[in-house]
């Protein structure tokens, strides 16, 4: 299997971390995403002509899109069939809802983070910060009742899926595009179970969290 | 609204501060990280470490202690104590590197703080003596004033089954704002400003049960249609500036760079909560501090007791981190006692009230090592268990070696039992098998290993020579004499000259350099006043020191860079000391 | 938004600063960036000279004579100064040695100050915790006693005589080592590290951190790198790893409250590791800095 990969890419991120916490091994293709901007390059733009990250292939079977890639992996290689419940509809479509919403945080959290931290001044970094904070205040009313039920994750049921995994990395990443998660504590207990999942896997800008109670 | 630091406010609710997390708070400008430790206890801290200022709730809270992300600095639960720098495994932290605490309370489900200290948490009528629940929190781009203006006009009534209807508001003495239902249904609300322009509103409700999901929804469905009538009134008006928080600084001798060792001499007034026989001819003593919990002791740390006799012995705490609610000791009864443990034995009793120091660490742990071996002889057990104690906190493995006459003398099983790491007892052997035993605990191949040995003399002898022989580096053997039984020779006169001060003094036979210093004015901090336990310790620049003291290692003594000043004198006829 | 600071410290306003790698610009389209609160524009002319000028490209002030800012190319970067230079642009002397690849490994954007940045940079003793299993791993976490000097004549810091075990040095390594480190601070708002080249251990690589401050509490650092490596045979490769260093340390300057740094040395926690911080902030204040420092003595 191999991922054509960028470092410092959240999106980028969520299939490595995912990749790991399957279990499954993959060589790393890696794109200079900055300051080579080798994506929007010709030979990459032949893999993907959308020149986005992540891009994976497995086998002859190539698949691009963070969240696409989530769908497939957890589909062809969970043999436990949580991580992406395909036979329970109810739970299905709400994976999907929530990974629609990872792909608007990525609109928002993380083009202020590119406006920021990669010098995409072309980004309107005061909508794209106040959309993040939308998000996340509709998230944590989400997360905070959930825990009131007795759930630890976004989605119903006793087990992660690959929602928490599509919005986890611009969530924790949120800072680097100057926005706080200070107002959301739901929202930063749930990135601590997150990151206590077996398997997950740290980027750079995120640290693990230490040993949780049960572990203890 | 009037806001003051002296003003108690909520700024999380019980069940925010979740186990193994810290949570991420403001008041008045002020950051705050709040965690709450294994025992329960809720710590509300400034959100910054003192070493380099990186904010604390992107640390780890490991239930005993609070690690910064930065350098791993670990703070302690309750005292707020640094504990360790991992730059300097060899060195303990002054124990005045401590971290800004803000006084915390919990009431109605919420944790209280105020800036300054000043009298309590509101004591709020509506709330007193009936179960309660904590509304989700509500925070807001707005002033406080204008969210306490349009929040006393706000309605909750619930269309579905009237409650919350017909309430009389009212705003309390204390800043609160209480929505009085007709019957056991109330609504009270406090505002956690957390910088001019953004406010928390911290709602309670009586008559309500933390399992009525559909009232807790409404109730936020309420908060949050109010939230955007306040925030598009709040967007119309003048900006105001963001308050400065103030960064505390730390003590002026922080400031320099630091050296080794610590030296407060303030004695905390303690109870004797409980007095046992944990093993044949060895007590065990828990002091409790008069006034809440006491100072952190480091892993090796021991304290001075002042005994009702007027003598001063020294003891190791057994504590682990962050046990700070009391200091536990064991004392063993010595056939020779020259009135210490006699005294501790047969007069003190429990309900006694004891003079101790603070916490000194003189036998400092790393905890950098690959192998960590703990041998303790006998009562020698006490510093180790607190090493042991550290090193499991931190799932770092050690093994420890406990020799002893019979099971009757095993002090402390309780403790050892619970220990999860390697533990080895060797019962009754003679001196011959007991070198033997140490010859098979050192061999093997050294790397990064540290030894720390406790126990009586003989036996701490042979362990150093036992190390030793296996090529154990002298730098990695680190042991503690309970007491030093060389003869002092103290007939030589020299003349010392210190430093910086620029004076020159003369030491007379009879006389401790010790004696000379303090008689001059200078202060210096000292314990046992036999050369064992590396309170007094002070830097030589200049001569040749007549060692007389068991602290040192045989090195340490060859490069003559420090002094014990209780016992040991110069050979050279001048010392220079960096004092 | 930048924020509305005056260039009122002639110290930093009379340096030459970093304000793009050249790498990958295009000639003859104009960019936007920021130097000390004022707001700048830059291009490269058809022949390669760097041409800058205040205010946006909208304003359409690029032929205003009195806009221009005295610009120079120098190691790959265009440097400017907004005052009268008082020194000239600090020597690299590696950059121009055989077999050396020169490169900028990033631009990267930090809500913090540049002292902070640089600060960071010449510190150790957060390798195990921020660059864990990279540049430092648990519980291999002393720093030995180094030195630092402090040459008044070429008005430079060194810092010499620094050991730390690594499990992965640099790009190019394969196992742990214990690599050798000297620093070296030639501007209040750069530095220069040299450490054990992983493939000639008689030769060190450097890597340089220029950081350009946009205003007081945000910055862009320029990575500079002048490595000997044989063994990766693309940049990006080199790169890739500098990149994932300068990410891990992001989320700490980020987080570094306050974000200007306090100069009262009672602000702050020194222990024997930071000898070196000690002396970069003593010589701030010598130097009469102002600009993204704390001077005050609350």
């Amino acid at each position: 299997m191999k991922l054509y990969d960028f470092e410092l890419s959240g999106n980028c991120y969520k299939i490595r971390m995912f990749l790991n916490i399957l279990g499954i091994n993959y060589d790393r293709h890696p794109i200079d995403f900055f300051p080579g901007n080798e994506h929007k390059g010709p030979e990459f733009l032949a893999i993907n002509p959308l020149g986005q990250l992540p891009v994976l292939v497995d086998g002859t079977f190539q698949i691009r899109d963070a969240q696409a890639i989530l769908s497939y992996l957890a589909a062809k290689y969970d043999d436990g069939g949580t991580w992406y419940p395909t036979s329970d509809p109810e739970r299905l479509g709400e994976v999907n809802q929530w990974m629609a919403f990872g792909d608007m945080i990525t609109g928002t959290a993380s083009a202020a983070r590119l406006h920021d931290g990669l010098s995409y001044t072309q980004i309107d970094v005061k909508a794209a910060r106040a959309g993040a904070h939308r998000l996340f205040r509709i998230l944590d009313e989400h997360l905070w009742f959930a825990e009131r039920e007795g759930r630890s994750w976004i989605c119903k049921g006793d087990t992660p899926t690959i929602a928490d995994i599509a919005c986890f990395p611009y969530i924790m990443l949120a800072l680097e595009g100057g926005v706080s998660l200070q107002d959301y504590p739901a929202i930063r207990r749930w990135t601590d179970r997150v990151k206590r999942i077996p398997g997950f896997t740290v980027m750079s800008g995120i640290f693990s969290a230490g040993a949780g109670v049960e572990a203890a | 609204m009037i806001e003051t630091k002296l003003k108690w406010h909520p700024i999380a609710a019980s069940d925010d501060l979740a186990p193994r997390h810290v949570f991420d708070a403001q008041l008045l400008g002020q950051e705050i990280a709040a965690w709450r430790a294994d025992d329960g206890f809720a710590n509300v801290w400034e959100n910054r470490c003192l070493h380099r200022g990186v904010r604390l709730t992107i640390g780890i809270n490991d239930g005993n202690e609070l690690k910064c992300q930065y350098h791993g600095w670990r703070y302690s639960n309750r005292s707020a104590n640094c504990t360790y720098i991992p730059a300097h495994p060899a060195d303990a932290p002054a124990r005045t590197v401590c971290n800004r605490k803000y006084t915390t309370r919990e009431k109605y489900g919420l944790v209280w703080t105020a800036i300054e200290t000043s009298g309590d948490v509101p004591e709020i009528s509506l709330l007193a003596g009936v179960p309660s629940a904590p509304l989700r929190a509500m925070p807001i781009n707005s002033t406080a004033d204008l969210v306490e203006e349009m929040l006393s006009a706000a309605v909750f009534e619930s269309a579905e089954d009237n409650r919350w209807s017909e309430m009389s508001v009212e705003t309390d003495p204390s800043g609160a704002i209480t929505f009085t239902g007709s019957s056991d249904k109330h609504l009270v609300f406090f505002l956690q400003p957390l910088d001019s322009e953004r406010t928390i509103i911290r709602g309670v409700a009586t008559g309500i049960g933390d399992d009525d999901i559909a009232g807790l929804r409404h109730l936020n469905q309420c908060l949050t249609t109010l939230r955007a009538a306040i925030e598009a009134r709040a967007a119309q008006q003048d900006r105001v500036d963001p308050m400065q928080p103030v960064y505390t600084q730390v003590e002026a001798d922080l400031a320099t760079m630091p050296d080794r060792g610590e030296g407060s001499v303030n004695g905390i007034r303690v109870r004797v909560a409980s007095k046992t026989m944990t093993a044949n001819d060895v007590a065990r003593f828990e002091f409790v501090g008069l006034t809440g919990s006491l100072p952190t002791g480091q892993a090796g740390a021991h304290i001075d007791v002042h005994l009702p006799n007027g003598l001063i012995r020294q003891y190791s705490l057994t504590n682990g981190p962050a046990e700070t609610d009391s200091y536990i000791i064991g004392v063993k009864r010595e056939p020779n006692s020259t009135g210490g443990s006699e005294c501790l034995h047969d007069t003190v009793r429990e309900g006694d009230i004891l003079l101790v120091s603070v916490p000194r660490n003189n036998f400092p742990l790393r905890r950098d090592a690959v192998r960590s071996v703990f041998v303790a002889g006998g009562i020698g057990i006490t510093p180790l268990l607190s090493m042991a104690k550290t090193l499991e906190n931190q799932r770092l493995n050690y093994e420890l070696h406990y020799f002893v006459r019979d099971d009757d003398h095993v002090a402390f099983a309780d403790k050892i039992n619970a220990l999860t790491g390697k533990i080895t007892l060797h019962k009754g052997l003679s001196p011959e098998d007991t070198g033997k035993a140490l010859h098979r605990i050192y061999n093997g191949p050294q790397n990064a290993n540290h030894t720390y040995i406790c126990g009586p003399g003989p036996m701490l002898n042979a362990a150093r020579e036992a190390a030793s022989h296996c090529g154990w580096d002298d730098g990695a053997v680190h042991f503690e004499y309970f007491k030093n039984t060389n003869e002092i020779d103290d007939s030589s006169s020299f003349e010392i000259a210190l430093a910086r001060s620029g004076q020159t003094l003369q030491v007379k036979s009879g006389e401790t350099v010790l004696d000379v210093l303090r008689a001059n004015g200078v202060s210096i901090a000292s314990s046992c006043s036999q050369g064992a336990c590396g309170t007094c310790k002070v830097a030589v620049i200049e001569g040749d020191v007549d060692h007389q003291d068991v602290h040192l290692t045989d090195s340490e003594k060859r490069a003559s860079a420090y002094i014990m000043t209780c016992v040991s004198r110069a050979k050279s006829d001048r010392l220079v000391l960096d004092i | 938004m930048l924020q509305n600071v005056n260039p009122t410290d002639p110290v930093v306003y009379n340096l030459w600063h970093v304000i793009t790698a050249v790498d990958d610009l295009t000639p003859g389209v104009p960019q936007e960036t920021a130097l000390l609160g004022e707001p700048l524009c830059f291009v490269l002319s058809e022949s390669g000279e760097p041409i800058v000028w205040k205010g946006k490209i909208a304003d359409q002030t690029s032929e205003d004579k009195n806009a221009r800012v005295r610009a120079q190319l120098k190691y790959g970067y265009i440097w400017v100064v907004l005052g009268e230079p008082e020194f000239e642009i600090f020597d690299i002397p590696e950059y121009v040695e055989d077999g050396r690849r020169n490169m900028n490994a990033i631009s990267v954007g930090l809500n913090t100050s540049a002292p902070r940045v640089v600060e960071n940079f010449l510190d150790m003793a957060h390798f195990p915790f921020v660059h864990t299993d990279l540049l430092g791993e648990e519980p291999h976490t002393e720093v030995s006693e180094y030195d630092v000097d402090y040459n008044p004549e070429e008005r430079e810091i060194w810092a010499t005589n620094c050991w730390f075990y690594q499990p992965k040095a640099s790009a190019a390594s394969e196992e742990g080592v214990l690599a050798e480190y000297k620093y070296r601070v030639p501007h209040p708002f750069c530095a220069i590290l040299y450490k054990t080249s992983p493939d000639d251990d008689t030769r060190l690589d450097a890597i340089a951190v220029l950081v350009q401050p946009l205003d007081e509490t945000r910055v862009r650092a320029h990575l500079l790198l002048s490595v000997i490596d044989h063994q990766n045979e693309l940049d990006k490769h080199i790169r890739l790893f500098q990149q994932t260093i300068l990410g891990q340390d992001k989320p700490i300057l980020e987080n570094q409250m306050p974000r200007r740094l306090p100069l009262n040395p009672r602000a702050e926690t020194p222990i024997r590791a930071d000898k070196v911080s000690i002396m970069y902030r003593r010589w701030l204040r010598e130097l009469d800095l102002h600009y993204g420092v704390i001077r005050e003595v609350a």
